[in-house]
């Protein structure tokens, strides 16, 4: 496979995304509810669980959704209704669909063409080179799989070295090689100096990528900043453990008297432990344990969905 | 116009299935002119002019190719989401319009125009002075074909179900409603189209006598164009991606 042609440094002035008391509804619907924050260079990724506003954002953001109220700017420049701001933005949409007629090399040399390169053919194969794509390039986009669209996607989005990208679940349908291969493209984005915004609703994306990151929730902004500082909150919340063991009743005595535990429930074969000191609770639970001789069978957080993490953020 | 845009709808275009459905429809007209020459009808200016040009051509094919074309040009891209692919590159709106429209118009009149001249120059051998009548249905077509192409392209953009909808306007309103009450026919292309065709053709009355005049004809067809026409850019810029999530 042929090396990656390297990124190109961005423009002399980084580029900003300013979202200001963004608000957008359907009918009754409220999606995204009073929103600002301003994204500058480097990555940030917009988490949040399916459904909280994620991609109506970020369609504001692009132009493609007029906000209820507020506005958004791209550096200078409004985001709605001015087509002329993809000078300098790039856009993967999170939609699989493609021209399936068109090659690879055809659908990226088109965007070539309609963002008026000097020479789309140079400027197409570079992307292609970028994304490793050279070998599926002359077949039809309709016969790729959804990871080998992602990549098109991104190379036709990448085709003009915009200042900013915006990428709307861009992991979707990747292996595990093609996601690391594209971390690595948009880190080395990030670095020359442009504005990379990835929206995804996995925290480990998130977490090993995004330098900060804007946690929306039900349409609100729950957090934002630095990703360290919003995990540690993650971290840190209330838990609830199921744990089962050879002698549930003398267990749970013994642990509620840990200043860890906020409360305990004992039911049918197993005991539900409230935890309100993460850290202290793991090292209490093996210790007391061992000097009651109980053999713990299970212990298994029941509440870790993300809903319920980014619940609990939003709380707050 | 956009060379790159015409070339991606040209080839967006060529392989659907309606698209060769159309085929086999321009060729009735040249059909039943041979059908008409064989069976040795009398009156073969009127029969041309009334029945085959202006009741089955410009009625009925006219509106269904352009209507086939005008609602695939952008309303598929809408539905299937590579709208996007256009809409995010620093293009006039009014280009990507100007550029889809012509191709629409292109292939309706491709399609329309050799048909009607084909069964018109068959129908009308033996009629007097039919250069001008074939050649005034001609430029009807070209006229017609671009006004119906731009309201059905706004009507795609619109709606979902934007061929349904303009099934209802060439049949429901075009061909029932007009007939029934006169005042309605100022909003039909189609009536405008067979009075330009008139116009032009400068038909004797009793040989073709369509309701409208040459210059209320002009006027409404114009004016159909340049009101679809703005209506659709203008709804192209403001082009909104319906989901959330």
């Amino acid at each position: 496979m042929s090396a990656r042609p390297p990124v190109t440094p961005a423009g002399p002035a980084p580029v900003r995304i300013d979202v200001d008391h963004v608000s957008r509804w359907f009918g009754n619907v409220v999606a995204v509810n009073d929103v600002s924050f301003t994204v500058g260079p480097g990555i940030t990724g917009l988490l949040g669980p399916n459904g909280a506003g994620k991609s109506t954002l970020l369609h504001v953001m692009s132009g493609f959704l007029k906000p209820s109220a507020g506005a958004v700017r791209i550096g200078d420049e409004p985001a709605w209704l001015n087509p002329g701001m993809f000078r300098r933005v790039g856009l993967v949409p999170e939609r699989e669909a493609t021209y399936g007629f068109l090659t690879g090399r055809e659908f990226v040399r088109l965007a070539a063409k309609l963002q008026q390169l000097p020479d789309p053919e140079a400027a197409a194969a570079r992307a292609i080179a970028t994304v490793e794509m050279g070998e599926a390039q002359d077949r039809a986009t309709g016969g790729y799989s959804k990871g080998m669209k992602q990549r098109i996607k991104v190379a036709a989005a990448i085709v003009h070295d915009p200042q900013v990208l915006v990428l709307d679940e861009p992991f979707n349908g990747m292996d595990p090689r093609q996601r690391l291969h594209l971390m690595d493209l948009l880190r080395e984005m990030a670095a020359a100096g442009r504005t990379i915004l990835f929206s995804s609703h996995i925290l480990e994306e998130v977490e090993r990528l995004a330098d900060s990151v804007l946690v929306i929730v039900a349409g609100r902004l729950a957090a934002s900043g630095n990703f360290r500082e919003i995990r540690r909150l993650m971290t840190d919340r209330p838990h609830t453990f199921r744990i089962r063991s050879s002698n549930n009743r003398e267990l749970g005595a013994a642990m509620l008297a840990q200043p860890s535990v906020s409360g305990i429930e004992l039911d049918d074969g197993a005991m539900s432990v409230r935890v309100a000191d993460f850290r202290g609770f793991t090292r209490a639970l093996p210790k007391v344990a061992r000097d009651r001789q109980v053999t713990l069978l299970e212990v298994a957080p029941s509440d870790e969905s993300l809903e319920s993490v980014f619940s609990y953020l939003v709380r707050r | 116009m956009n060379a790159d845009i015409v070339k991606l709808t040209l080839r967006q275009l060529a392989g659907r299935r309606r698209t060769a459905f159309m085929v086999l429809v321009a060729l009735l007209p040249a059909a039943l002119a041979v059908a008409f020459r064989a069976g040795g009808e009398a009156g073969p200016a009127e029969w041309t002019s009334t029945r085959l040009l202006g009741g089955m051509v410009v009625t009925m094919l006219l509106p269904l190719a352009s209507l086939v074309f005008g609602t695939a040009i952008l309303g598929s891209e809408v539905e299937d989401g590579t709208a996007v692919y256009l809409l995010a590159r620093p293009i006039p709106r009014r280009e990507i319009l100007l550029s889809k429209l012509g191709v629409a118009w292109l292939l309706t009149a491709a399609y329309v125009v050799p048909s009607a001249a084909i069964g018109g120059a068959i129908a009308f051998q033996g009629a007097e002075g039919w250069g001008p009548m074939l050649a005034g249905f001609v430029v009807a077509i070209l006229a017609g074909s671009l006004a119906y192409c731009t309201v059905f392209a706004f009507l795609s953009l619109l709606t979902g179900r934007a061929f349904i909808a303009g099934l209802l306007y060439v049949f429901i309103w075009e061909g029932l409603v007009t007939g029934l009450f006169a005042g309605t026919r100022l909003l039909s292309i189609r009536h405008a189209a067979l009075g330009l065709a008139g116009f032009v053709g400068d038909a004797s009355p009793d040989v073709f006598d369509p309701d409208l005049g040459g210059p209320t004809a002009v006027f409404i067809l114009a004016l159909a164009t340049a009101v679809a026409g703005w209506l659709a850019v203008r709804k192209l810029q403001r082009f909104e991606i319906g989901e959330s999530g």
